[in-house]
Parts: structure tokens; sequence; C-alpha cells
């Protein structure tokens, strides 16, 4: 460990995130041991059970839709922008990537590129929209990103339940995919190319956030708009080109849904998992820095596989991560952070760096 | 002004904080006796503010021990050093703005009956401190209302009213216009003469010398000098505070315009009617006038972030008057504006990436790309150019005193090389050392060749920089004079809406 190391390691010890994350967990030990549960055997299983052979397929195929939603709302908050819509955006580029599907007359790994382009064009076409609203109508972007949301999910359904239903299906959803319309998988797993689509999302981000001078216009907009305006940086523009991007990245992880298993739209199965608001919880909990997105994504996706397997070898209910959900959020919101001596002194020097990641949110 | 000695009502004795890089106070013996105005000097980053936080217990020192009346005391947090009747008035006020006068005074330390606050006690209360000690104000008037030299009177009344005995005050009158600050020393010897004590922490050298009577002076965190007010001079203080001789009320050499570079026709827009004015290459026109007459708003439109509602602006010949930020700095425009923490600079961000802005698509950036290597490097050379004294160019902006993050500021609009610096207040809250410097560097960007526009409401700025002064009042340009004609008792009386009638405003 080298000198400048330490501080360092002390800084992010002492950071909300970290106070937040453990603050949870002992809470959640303290729900466990109170309904007479063990917590280590319940924290045990959400481990195995997410990161075991059995597990790991699983989270990371949750993981790439929790990732990706993650991506899509933190982007814009790079900037002090919160897009509420995630949900429309999703099942819309859903059931475009479905439409696309069905009725295209290409070959079929075609098909599944054109699908995922549909599916990113009708997802940034809507959050583009939203942009509008703020930027020519003066309606607030969390107002008009998230009051989109309900038609556009509606919307979605009523093509689920009518005209593009499965004949015969009792439930609402629309015909299988044609045969060969879909993601690559690896192995026999439900883990398809779409987390690689999502990784290399990320990556991206990672690249425009720290080596060019778009990425760093984002930084200084959501670090201080009014310094970024002085200095010629166009907001209305940028809300436009962040949302775009923000509703392109929703409705990939809704064409992924549709283009993996099951193969089809069907319609709640987007929403229902609750990766718009997991993924702005990951968002939050990194300050929209684009690694720590993918640590706190990577995380979100492990709680979630992991509370199922609780719930099955154990007798706690899986609602028990979304309980650890909410209390580091709201730790989080609290800004709350472990007293500077309790790891070492002196270590004001690089905390300064956090509260600058922080303030973005 | 010399009282008979009395014992020392605050002691401060080896006082030594070390923040992370800087040592920010060493080893500092501050003495104050009682009755006496006792000014705290010293360049920005000198420590002063530090000693001030760790004496009203905002910080607590690494080393050294405190005394008020005699007795040794620690103070935890401000509530134990207003008890033990100290009393502090922040740069930026705290205030309620929707409560009146005679609430906030009272705020926190309210009379009550029946448990519930006796308005008509504390109004009474407010007249009678007012009255006592010279500090007219209505305690009925809403305090968003007040203008800035009343809202200060607020803040030392309810200092008065929670008993201070010691008044500390940061930087009184960075925000008021000259007879404001005449008023507030008034009430400030009034006050000593009634055996309280107060600390100001400035860096004005006018004002200590008809203000105080004694000074002690930091520099990088120790104490330089201790001087008696009535046996020193304005060259000895400034001397000391920055460790050379200092020329002080120096009148730059005028510049030889050249071309026009900014031509402004009956330009209106909020709260500016009607301007007229015109900027030469190798240039420095002055507009000066009291805050809130209309030239941030002015200076806001040129720079494209205000949009114009009449008139017309050219830059080099060509019209910029509907034109968007970004182009008219392309076209040639930097622009140093007013607030340096909202607008100027990012607090949050680094030193880097604040100095990197307006150049990171041009000059640091290739095809879209900005790698952190050429940001940092850019630092490095501004950090030296002009003097910022930064630990490193990763830390945030907000760590740099007022004085440096003007001189970020200042150095990195510089660095542009743009035809046209529109330049607002660049010295307030500066002190003499970054004074100079800054002007210096003002000066030799004019004689590069470039068009200055300076707003300043210090006069001795604008007679020291400006070739010609215009005078703003009441959104108009009012007086023009020439660099000979600007005289301080015309520039005054201009500025106060004296004038007597409006001279050609355009040349
Ligand atoms: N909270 C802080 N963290 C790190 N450095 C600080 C902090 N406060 C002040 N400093 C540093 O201490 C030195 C003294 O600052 P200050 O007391 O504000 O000076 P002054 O009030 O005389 O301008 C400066 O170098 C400043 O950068
Ligand atoms: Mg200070």
């Amino acid at each position: 460990m080298t000198h400048t190391q330490i501080p360092r390691i002390s800084g992010v010890l002492r950071s909300p995130i970290t106070f937040s994350v453990l603050a949870g967990l002992v809470i959640g030990a303290l729900f466990l041991v109170g309904t007479g549960a063990d917590p280590f055997t319940a924290y045990g299983a959400v481990l195995t059970g997410s990161l075991g052979a059995d597990g790991i397929g699983s989270t990371l195929s949750t993981g790439t839709s929790v990732l990706g939603m993650a991506l899509a709302l933190a982007i814009p908050l790079r900037a002090g922008l919160i897009n509420l819509g995630g949900d429309g955006q999703m099942v819309l580029g859903g059931i475009t990537a479905a439409v696309t599907g069905l009725y295209s007359p290409l070959p079929a790994p075609l098909t599944v590129a054109l699908a995922l382009l549909a599916g990113m064009a009708a997802g940034a076409a809507y959050a583009a929209l939203a942009a509008l609203c703020e930027n020519s109508l003066g309606v607030p972007l969390l107002v008009s990103s998230l009051l989109l949301s309900y038609p556009a999910v509606s919307l979605a359904s009523y093509l689920a339940r009518y005209p593009l239903k499965e004949p015969g299906s009792s439930l609402p959803q629309t015909r299988a995919m044609p045969n060969g319309v879909a993601l690559p998988a690896f192995g026999d797993s439900t883990v398809t190319i779409g987390l690689l689509l999502v990784v290399l999302a990320a990556a991206t981000y990672w690249f425009t956030d720290k080596r060019t001078a778009f990425g760093y216009e984002i930084r200084m907009t959501g670090l201080n708009s009014r310094f970024a305006a002085y200095a010629g940086v166009e907001r209305r523009g940028l809300t436009l080109k962040l949302m775009s991007v923000s509703g392109a990245l929703a409705g990939l992880v809704g064409a992924i849904g549709v283009l993996s298993f099951p193969y089809r739209f069907v319609d709640g199965s987007l929403t229902a998992p609750g990766y718009t608001w997991t993924g702005l919880t990951a968002a939050l909990l990194a300050a929209a820095a684009p690694l720590g997105t993918v640590v706190a994504s990577f995380f979100f996706a492990v709680l979630a596989v992991g509370g199922l397997a609780m719930e099955r070898t154990t007798e706690v209910p899986r609602e028990l991560t979304q309980v650890l959900q909410a209390i580091v959020i709201v730790f989080l919101a609290a800004r709350l952070r472990f007293p500077s001596g309790w790891f070492r002194r002196r270590s004001q020097a690089t905390s300064q760096e956090s509260p600058q990641e922080i303030g973005a949110a | 002004m010399t009282r008979p000695p009395v014992d020392p009502t605050v002691e401060l004795r080896g006082i030594t904080k070390r923040f992370p890089g800087t040592l920010a106070n060493d080893a500092v013996d501050l003495t104050v006796h009682r009755g006496e105005i006792h000014a705290l000097m010293g360049e920005n980053g000198a420590g002063k503010s530090t000693l001030m936080s760790i004496l009203y217990g905002m910080e607590r020192a690494d080393a050294g021990s405190i005394r008020i009346d005699g007795r040794e005391v620690t103070f935890g947090d401000p509530s134990a050093a207003m008890a033990a009747g100290l009393g502090m008035v922040h740069q930026s006020f705290k205030l309620f703005d929707s409560l009146t006068v005679a609430e906030n005074v009272v705020y926190a330390a309210e009379p009550r009956r029946f448990g519930l606050l006796d308005r008509a006690a504390a109004r009474r209360r407010v007249r009678e401190l007012a009255e006592e000690h010279g500090l007219a104000v209505d305690p009925d008037a809403r305090v968003g209302d007040l203008p800035v030299g009343l809202r200060q009177r607020v803040e030392i009344l309810k200092l008065l009213h929670r008993g201070a005995r010691t008044l500390i005050l940061d930087e009184p009158t960075a925000v008021l216009t000259p007879a404001e600050a005449d008023a507030l020393f008034a009430v400030l010897k009034s006050l000593a003469a009634q055996g309280r004590t107060v600390i100001l922490v400035t860096h004005k050298l006018r004002e200590v010398l008809e203000g105080s009577d004694k000074v002690t002076v930091l520099r990088d965190g120790r104490v330089v000098a201790r001087l008696v007010t009535a046996d020193t001079s304005a060259d000895e203080i400034a001397a000391a505070m920055t460790g050379r001789a200092v020329d002080l009320d120096r009148v730059h050499a005028p510049g030889t315009p050249g071309d026009a570079v900014l031509e402004v026709t009956s330009l209106t827009t909020d709260a500016v009617h009607d301007v007229g004015l015109t900027v030469h290459a190798g240039e420095i026109v002055g507009i000066a006038g009291v805050a809130g007459n209309g030239q941030s708003e002015l200076v806001e439109a040129l720079a494209g972030l205000r949009p114009v509602t009449a008139g017309q602006v050219t830059l080099k010949g060509r019209d910029i008057t509907h034109v968007s930020a970004t182009e008219r700095r392309a076209q040639g425009l930097a622009y140093v504006p007013e607030d340096r923490h909202a607008v100027g600079t990012a607090p949050a961000a680094s030193v880097a990436d604040n100095l990197a802005m307006g150049h990171h698509r041009t000059s640091l950036s290739a095809k879209g790309l900005l790698p952190p290597a050429t940001v940092r490097t850019h630092a490095g050379r501004l950090i030296e150019r002009f003097g910022i004294k930064a630990a490193t160019p990763e830390v945030p902006a907000s760590a740099l005193s007022g004085g440096n993050l003007q001189k970020l500021l200042i150095g990195r609009e510089l660095a542009h090389e743009a035809p046209l610096l529109l330049v607002e207040q660049p010295t307030r809250g500066v002190d003499i050392g970054a004074i100079q410097n800054i002007h210096d560097q003002i000066v030799a960007y004019r004689d590069a060749g470039h068009a200055v526009l300076l707003v300043s409401a210090e006069l001795s700025e604008i007679r020291g920089l400006a070739d010609r002064v215009l005078v703003m009042y009441e959104g108009r340009v009012t007086a023009t004079y020439t660099k000979d004609e600007a005289d301080e008792q015309a520039l005054g009386l201009a500025m106060a809406g004296g004038a007597v009638a409006p001279t050609e405003a355009v040349d």
C-alpha cells in the first residue's frame, strides 16, 4: 500500500456510500434477529444463491437489465437531470422490438440487429419528447418524463392484449419471435450477448465521462449548471441529447428483454421486476459515476437474485432485500457518513472528493 | 485615538492549525484589549478566517490556547463562544429574508410572554438598541427589502441583543458603498467607546487607517507585524502583508487605442436603458457605479446570457446582438463574471476542471477528446503563470481562498487571448498583493492590443486602470470622463446620481 493510497482508502471507507450500505446490512440484520432468523444464514443464503453456480447466470441476466436501466438514469443524472420515465421508454423499446421481430422480412440475424436498433430508437424518441416538453413548454423534466411514461405503458399493454396478441393464448402476450430471432446466449444459460451490449454501453459512458469534451460539459453542468451555461454549454441541447441517450438505453433493455427468454413481449413482464427503480437507486448510490454505477448495479442484482434464494432456503421473505435497498437509499439521502476519527485521522483531504461525486445527485 | 491600556479581553496564544497541505495558522498570538478596534489583516489565504473560526468555536485548533477576560476557554461550537460574550458577523449574512428586522434580531433569544414571542417587546428592544448605538433601522421592515448596509446593521443588532461584548466582523465592508462603510465605522467607534471590543477582519487599508486602533498582520499563517495604527502607514501595512514594497494608488499609464472592437448602440434590456459605448483595441473602458445600477445586466447582455430588448451590439464589426454565448466566445469574447462562486466556477469541481472551461473544445481538445493529462498540463501552466496557490490541480476549487479563486478565473479567461475581455469586479474581496497582480495582468492584456470593458464599484480601481470612464446610474450611462477628468470627487458625485446632465455617451 503506497503512501497516497491510505487516505484514499479511508476516504472510501468514510464515504456516505459505505456508510449507507453497511447501515442497511446492520439494520437488516437487526430485523432478522428480531424475527428470530439468523442473519448470517440469511446473508449467506443471499450470497450463495446469487453468486453460486446455480445463481450466477440469473444474477448476470438480471444484472443486464439493472445495469442497462442504471446507465439510462445515470447518464442524465450526471448533468443533474432526472429521467423518471424509464418504464415507458423501456416498454416502448420492448414492444417496438417485438413488432420488428415479428414482421421484419430480413434474415434472422439482421432482424435481431434491426429489432435492437428499433427498440433503442423508440425509447430515444420517447425520452426526447419529455426533453422537448421541458425545453419548449417549460414542463419540468421530472414531471414530463414521469407523466409520459404511463400512456406508453398502456399503449404497449393494449398492443399485447389486442392487435398483437398470440391467438389462442390466455396470457396478454405477443406471438413468440420467429425461429432464430433471439439474442445468442452463453452456453445454455439465460445470459445473452445483451450483457455485452450493456457492458459496452457502460464502457462508452466511462470513456465519454473521463476523456471527452462532451463528458466534461456533462459533469460541469451537474456540478454547477450556471457555470456551464456561462461558458456557453447550451442547456436545452444537452438535455435533449442526454435524454435521447437515456431513452435509447431504456429501449435497449426492453428490446433485450423481448429478444431473450421468453422471446416475446409479455405485458407487465418488463416493468414488474422494477428495473427502473432499482436502476435509479444504483445510479443515485453511485452519484452517476460510471464505474460506481456498474458496481452498484451488480450489488442490487445480487440482492434481487439472492433474495429469492434466501426465501427458498430460509424462512426469510425476499422482501427483506427490498427493505435493505430502501434503507440504503434513506441513509444515502441523509448523507450520513462515519465520523472522521473512525478510520485514521486526517482523511479530510481525500474525502473532499466524494462530495463532488455525490454533488451530481 | 489612544485609550488607557486595560487587561486583554481576548488572548490567543500559539494557535496552530494545519489543513492537509497547508499550515493555516502557525503559532499565532493575538491580544485584543477591551474597547479596542483591532484590525486583523493579511492577504487571502493568510489564515485570518481560520483564526477567527477557531476563536468562534467553528474550528478546533491543533495547538494553542484561548483566554477570554483572563479565563482559559475551549469552545466546542459557536453557541459556547456566544455565551462567553463573543459575536461574529459573517461575510455572508445569516438572516431570514422573509422575517422582519425585529424578528431577526431576537431570533433564538426571544422575549416571551405566555410562552409566545412578545412582538411588542421585541420591537421595543430593537428600538432601544438601535437608538443607543446609532444603528437606525425600522424594526418592522422585512429584511429581504433592506439594502445590504442595513442588513449588516441587523446582524450587529442581533449580536448586541445577545449581549456580545466582543464583535468579530469578517470583511464587513466588502459589500458596502463608501458612504455605508463610513456609517459602519462610526457605529463601531461608538461601540468601542462604550467599552465593547471589535475585531475587524479586512484587507482595506484606508478603513484600517481611519477606523482602527491596532493592527495585527498575518502572512502565510504567521504574525508578521503588530502595529499601532496611529504610528503606522498604509505602505508599512501593505509591505507587511505582501512581504515586499507595494505601490498602492498606482495609476497605470494610458493605452494606445486602435480600432473599435466592441460597439454598443442604444442597448436596452432588464434594468438597462439605451446604453451606448465603444471599446477600442488597446483600451480599458471603465464602468463605475454603485452595485445594482444595471452594470451586471449590461455585461450579461454583452456576454450573451441575457436577451437584448432593443439596440445593437457588434464585435469587430460583426453583429452579435442575438448570438449565443458560445458563438460570442468563438468570435472573440472572454468574460470574468462578478459572482465567482455561482457563475464563474464550479466550486465542487477540481481546480484543473475549472481552468479547462471554455478551452475544453478549443485548445485542449482534438476530435472531441479531452485527455485528463492535457487538462492537468493546462492547469499546471495557468497555476504557474498566474501564481494561483493550490495544493494540487486536483483539489476542489472550493478549497481556494477568494483571491486565488479570482486569479484562477481571470487567468482562465485571459488565456483565451480574446480580442474583447469583459471583467466585472475583478478584485472584490481580494487582497493587495493579489490586486496588484490582477491589475498588472489586465493592463498587460490591454497593452497586448486587446479591448477591455471593466466594471467596478471601486473608484481607485477604475481610476488606476481605465482609459475612459463611464458612470452608470439607474440603468443609464449618465457621465463619461477621460482618464484625466475622472477624479474621485466627480465620479463619486456621478455614482450617487449627481451628474448634472448626461454627457455625450457615444464617443
Ligand atoms: N477547510 C479547509 N480545508 C483545507 N484548507 C483550508 C480550509 N480552510 C482554509 N484552508 C486553507 O488555509 C489557508 C488559510 O485560509 P483562510 O483562513 O481562509 O485565509 P484568509 O481568511 O486569511 O483568506 C489557505 O491556504 C486555505 O486554502
Ligand atoms: Mg477569509
